[in-house]
């Protein structure tokens, strides 16, 4: 369950970041999210984070605003922006999560090089969420069970992030370790 | 009568994939008096799902071979079914996504599939077959070896109070947990490894880290002198 002013807080910012141009914010504010996607592990607040982060990451690209398509790509974000706040504000999450979804949906509405683009930003997002969840303290399963991404995809890139440099996930030296699994092959 | 086992779960199966090192499984199946398993929920992960994603196709191929070579086996050739595996499985899983809490809420921390390898090696135990499980992620790892540290991870990552049930925690114990890199280490020591040398071994661990393997610089360095 989503927290309703805590979300509307950071949907108001979400608009005001797309419309500033402030991709940074945007960054932040899809992070904002992270702690309760990972306790609550909800589809709301995961789908929260994945298209904030997606977005920062659409919007930072600014190649992408001179394809054909981006103009219908952004009014229809700014509307489904628009429309969430309305709901939440109404305290109607039914047609909150309706609106809300209606951003990455918007890929369907335009087509070409900027659909695939947008496409990959948002595969890569939720990778990217996946493995900050995983970070968390969630296992690699549980986290690639709740994003919809595959294990092969989410080792790769958990495997390149600091997670495991982490001093907290030593659980043994590296010696006893070894000598364990050497006097099994005995 | 197999008097040894060990289980794999998925990630350490993707990391020895995705480096090329999986073949390296064969030569050490040939010198272990056992059986290497996987579940059929860990299959599922590795074998069935990635067949349909274009990216990965050959490594699940690579690794349904290993299957139908029998290098690796599912536990029905040790009689155990996988009605047996799921019914222990969701007992584990129920118990340990109720162990830690934020306020009412409790935290969801392992899937079927990384349960299914311990459900496993807690049947197989019962049976008196000694095993192992290879596990490349770190939070079952945690779970298992040391759940204080895990409750200190969510604890400074979520920057909350987090509670747990001690009692619990008993179900998670006497599992033995190793890792792909320590497979890799005997490996390169009984001279199945390609490279030879120090070097090498330290890029073998190295790759396997960067394909998913919870192993910190430090332990890749210890590793490295022990070689």
């Amino acid at each position: 369950m989503i927290e309703v002013k805590h979300v509307l807080d950071v949907l108001k910012k979400t608009k005001k970041a797309i419309e500033t141009n402030n991709t940074f914010e945007l960054k932040n504010l899809s992070n904002q999210t992270i702690h309760s996607s990972s306790i609550q592990q909800d589809s709301d607040n995961i789908s929260i984070a994945v298209t904030i982060y997606a977005l920062g990451k659409i919007f930072e690209r600014v190649n992408f605003r001179s394809l054909k398509g981006w103009d219908n790509f952004y009014s229809i974000t700014i509307k489904s922006l628009n429309n969430s706040i309305s709901a939440l504000e109404k305290n109607n999450i039914e047609e909150f999560r309706n609106h809300f979804q209606f951003i990455a949906k918007a890929i369907n509405k335009i087509s070409g090089k900027l659909k695939d683009y947008i496409t990959q930003v948002f595969e890569k997002a939720r990778i990217n969420k996946a493995s900050r969840i995983y970070e968390h303290g969630i296992s690699l399963g549980k986290t690639a069970e709740l994003l919809g991404v595959n294990l092969y995809d989410l080792s790769t890139y958990a495997g390149n992030t600091g997670i495991s440099e982490v001093p907290l996930t030593k659980t043994m030296n590296a010696k006893s370790r070894i000598k364990l699994t050497e006097d099994f092959f005995k | 009568m197999t008097e040894k086992a060990i289980i794999f779960d998925a990630g350490t199966l993707i990391s020895l994939s995705m480096t090329g090192l999986l073949n390296l499984l064969i030569d050490l199946k040939k010198s272990f008096s056992g059986k290497f398993l996987i579940t059929k929920e860990v299959k599922k992960e590795v074998i069935d799902n990635p067949l349909n994603i274009q990216r990965f196709e050959l490594e699940a191929l690579q690794v349904q071979r290993l299957l139908n070579n029998k290098i690796i086996e599912l536990p029905e050739s040790l009689g155990i079914s996988e009605k047996e595996i799921t019914t222990k499985a969701e007992e584990l899983m129920n118990i340990a996504n109720s162990t830690f809490s934020q306020g009412t809420e409790f935290i969801h921390l392992i899937d079927m599939g990384e349960t299914s390898c311990i459900a496993l090696s807690k049947i197989l135990r019962d049976k008196k077959i000694e095993n192992l499980i290879a596990v490349d992620e770190r939070t079952l790892r945690l779970l298992c070896e040391k759940p204080e540290n895990l409750k200190e991870l969510f604890k400074k990552k979520l920057h909350t109070k987090i509670n747990y049930k001690k009692e619990n925690l008993i179900y998670f114990k006497e599992f033995k947990i190793i890792r792909s890199c320590e497979l890799i280490y005997l490996a390169y020591k009984k001279g199945f490894t390609e490279l030879k040398g120090r070097n090498s071994l330290n890029a073998y661990v190295n790759a396997l880290k960067f394909k998913g393997c919870s192993i910190s610089r430090e332990e890749i360095d210890e590793i490295t002198k022990l070689g």
